[in-house]
């Protein structure tokens, strides 16, 4: 520890940080029960009859439901996939084998490709596979994620040695070895992946905009947009529904964020 | 050797007891119990009374019932009103309504707005509709 | 489950490949397998097919003819495209601000005071939000009438008439950049914290003894340990920002006229708007080299290492 010095400009300095980033949240929110400052100015800064009826207009001016429902679907089959290949793969780049120098460059590289500089090819990839405007076809881009990866490598690379080898000796098999002491001790690189996977997913705009062709296969962020050309910005009911679709991220960020933090912090950024 | 047979699961109470599995549960919870009372109280009932200037009950004034429909209200259904000034209005289909009372001779109501947490909420006026008195 | 399948039939094949070591590897391609196709499919292939379209005139409904380089004659010509260029720069250039604020706050959220994880936590927070509802949410703070920011402007008096942020040819790009920062700046926070836990805190005790002050520290230390994690943020950021179509087109949809086009909304229009895969191939073409470009240059600046840092 070095010397003491008083804490209290640095509370002060991150204090207002924290100010600067909530008040957007606070103010959609105060947006979504009161809906006043659309038409009054000055704004009021505490809501004025907060009521939650705008709510209850989002949910009968569109298939809520239904958007929501595949958003959920969307996004549980990608974490699924996500979290079965990047642990795999992750596990594999944890061996010493024949390519894996061209294996870790490979992947590096496909890094630099971001998948919206490939959305003409790829839609029409996805085409011949006839899995346009299907569940699928939404998650599939995204089954695999290179950061994940590399966060479940390190964390596996974390293992101490001496403790497989104890299992070997015991004459455990290679996949009751993952099972029963790899996986659980990644647990924190599983939790970054599932978040990070959830908000790939359930935040992705571009492709279910090109790929999907029916309303019934929409998914929230499209609704939103939707919603906005609609109505524009006249009504409490779009802030409404912004905290509608940023409520189960919020929620399950808090939920792991511990493990979330911890997960990043000790892999993605070593590589 | 312990290491690996002690992070093994423990048993269900480990995979069920956790913060994962009883947040969205007690969401689910909630929105079951929700769904329950919304489905058992959307007959579409409106009850109320129309009163005159004096605060006497009307007989047979018009109550008419307005829809929101995009942007505007529109006229659904009218009923009369009963001896005592009450009404019953059934089959409203809406979440978002207007109503308005008239009887020749006694005037005209304002359209009270009246928004409701769910389409087609069973609901009782809080205050009467109030006739002007004005012809 | 899958992995516990997958292996499995790797014990049985032991009988006849006795050796370790192709057993090892057998193994280690079948659990790479998924994500390489995954990367084959929508990384590489792509990439290959965008080449090949950017060099035919071709359209749905069309047969291909190839026309060699065409498609990026074209490009020299159409200011539309030199305009999206200079607005992806542009972004590219703002991302720095953004990593040396999100720098400052990591350094905060290190330091040794109560509550630092709640701190961390809420800066965070932006992150995992929609950048749909983030772009909503922005639309409306920069709103002339009754947006916050207005508000606050001439609540400070620091200006008389309220601006038109996303409405104006000057503002509209630095406001959209705003938006991409504050949703950034809790991601470049935690990598930077990472690399900042990673520097050991023997070398600040010996730099102390030696009487080095705070400033040295920073510069010396500090800094040149931390370029590694500096170099990540910017890449990350890069791809993020320079890609970040969802916030462009609801924001402001490119507009005023082609104030705040970036490459990824203009392929994005001239693909599925204009239906003209060939060209949009093209543009994305340049886009990708343009993107490799400037990721090799800030490796150069960051001193070569961060690659090798990776491959161990």
């Amino acid at each position: 520890m070095m010397r003491r010095s008083p804490t209290w400009p640095i509370h002060l300095a991150l204090i207002a940080v924290c100010f600067v980033m909530l008040v957007p949240f606070y103010w959609v929110l105060k947006t979504s029960v009161s809906g006043e400052n659309i038409f009054t100015y000055p704004p009021n800064i505490v809501p004025q009859n907060p009521n939650i009826f705008y709510y209850v207009d989002v949910w009968y001016a569109i298939p809520f439901a239904r958007y929501f429902l595949n958003s959920v679907i969307v996004s549980a089959i990608t974490i699924a996939a996500n979290v079965v290949f990047n642990a795999m793969a992750g596990y594999a780049l944890t061996r010493e084998f024949h390519g894996k120098g061209f294996i870790l460059i490979l992947f590096l590289s496909c890094m630099m490709v971001p998948f919206q500089a490939t959305i003409i090819p790829a839609y029409l990839i996805t085409g011949q596979l006839g899995l346009l405007n299907s569940y699928v076809g939404l998650a599939l881009p995204q089954f695999s994620t290179i950061i994940c990866i590399f966060v479940f490598k390190a964390s596996f690379d974390a293992i101490p040695g001496s403790l497989i080898d104890a299992a070997k000796v015991d004459g455990l098999p290679e996949w009751r070895i993952v099972w029963t002491i790899m996986l659980p001790l990644a647990k924190s690189a599983m939790a970054t992946n599932v978040i990070l996977s959830f908000i790939w997913s359930w935040n992705n705009f571009l492709w279910p905009l090109i790929m999907t062709r029916t309303p019934e296969m929409q998914t929230l962020p499209l609704g939103l947009a939707r919603f906005l050309s609609y109505q524009e910005d006249t009504t409490g009911a779009l802030y409404a529904f912004c905290i509608m679709v940023l409520a189960p991220g919020i929620l399950l960020f808090l939920l792991a964020q511990k493990e979330f933090i911890q997960g990043l912090t000790s892999g993605a950024t070593k590589g | 050797m312990e290491a690996y047979s002690g992070s093994r699961p423990s048993g269900w109470k480990k995979w069920l007891l956790n913060r994962f599995v009883l947040v969205p549960a007690a969401i689910l919870a909630v929105a079951i119990a929700w769904d329950l009372y919304a489905s058992t109280h959307d007959d579409g009932f409106v009850v109320g009374q129309v009163l005159d200037a004096q605060g006497k009950p009307v007989e047979g004034a018009d109550v008419t019932l307005w829809v929101f429909s995009f942007t505007t209200f529109a006229e659904n259904r009218s009923v009369k009103t009963g001896a005592d000034g009450s009404f019953r209005i059934t089959g409203n289909p809406s979440h978002h309504i207007q109503l308005s009372a008239v009887k020749p001779g006694l005037g005209s109501s304002q359209r009270i707005p009246i928004r409701l947490y769910f389409r087609s909420q069973n609901t009782t006026l809080q205050a009467p509709l109030v006739l002007s008195g004005k012809a | 489950m899958a992995m516990a399948m997958s292996a499995a039939p790797e014990r049985r094949r032991t009988s006849f490949l006795r050796r370790a070591t192709t057993r090892q590897a057998i193994l280690v391609w079948c659990f790479l397998a998924p994500s390489l196709l995954i990367f084959l499919l929508y990384r590489i292939l792509p990439l290959a097919w965008n080449i090949l379209l950017s060099l035919q005139a071709w359209s749905p409904l069309k047969p291909a003819v190839f026309i060699g380089l065409e498609n990026y004659e074209e490009m020299l010509t159409d200011e539309v495209f030199w305009q999206s260029l200079w607005n992806t720069v542009f972004i590219i250039l703002s991302a720095p601000v953004g990593i040396a604020m999100a720098l400052g706050l990591a350094l905060l959220v290190n330091s040794n005071i109560s509550g630092r994880n709640v701190y961390r936590t809420l800066i965070f927070l932006s992150y995992p939000l929609m950048t749909v509802a983030v772009a909503i949410i922005w639309r409306w703070m920069y709103d002339e009438r009754v947006g916050l920011l207005n508000y606050v402007a001439r609540l400070l008096h620091l200006t008389d008439t309220p601006i038109p942020f996303l409405n104006s040819f000057f503002w509209a790009l630095p406001s959209v950049v705003v938006a991409n920062i504050w949703q950034m700046l809790g991601f470049y926070m935690i990598i930077l914290l990472t690399g900042l836990q990673n520097i050991p805190s023997s070398l600040f005790e010996a730099a102390e003894i030696d009487g080095a002050t705070a400033g040295d520290r920073f510069w010396r230390i500090t800094l040149p340990l931390l370029r590694p994690s500096i170099f990540l943020c910017f890449v990350i950021g890069m791809l993020n920002s320079v890609t970040s179509f969802d916030l462009v087109y609801v924001m402001t949809g490119g507009g005023p006229g082609r104030a705040t086009e970036i490459l990824v909304t203009y392929i994005y229009k001239l693909g599925f708007v204009q239906t003209r895969f060939d060209y949009a191939a093209a543009v994305t073409v340049v886009f990708f080299v343009f993107l490799i470009t400037v990721a090799w240059a800030a490796n150069r600046l960051s001193g070569g290492n961060a690659g090798a840092r990776d491959m161990e």
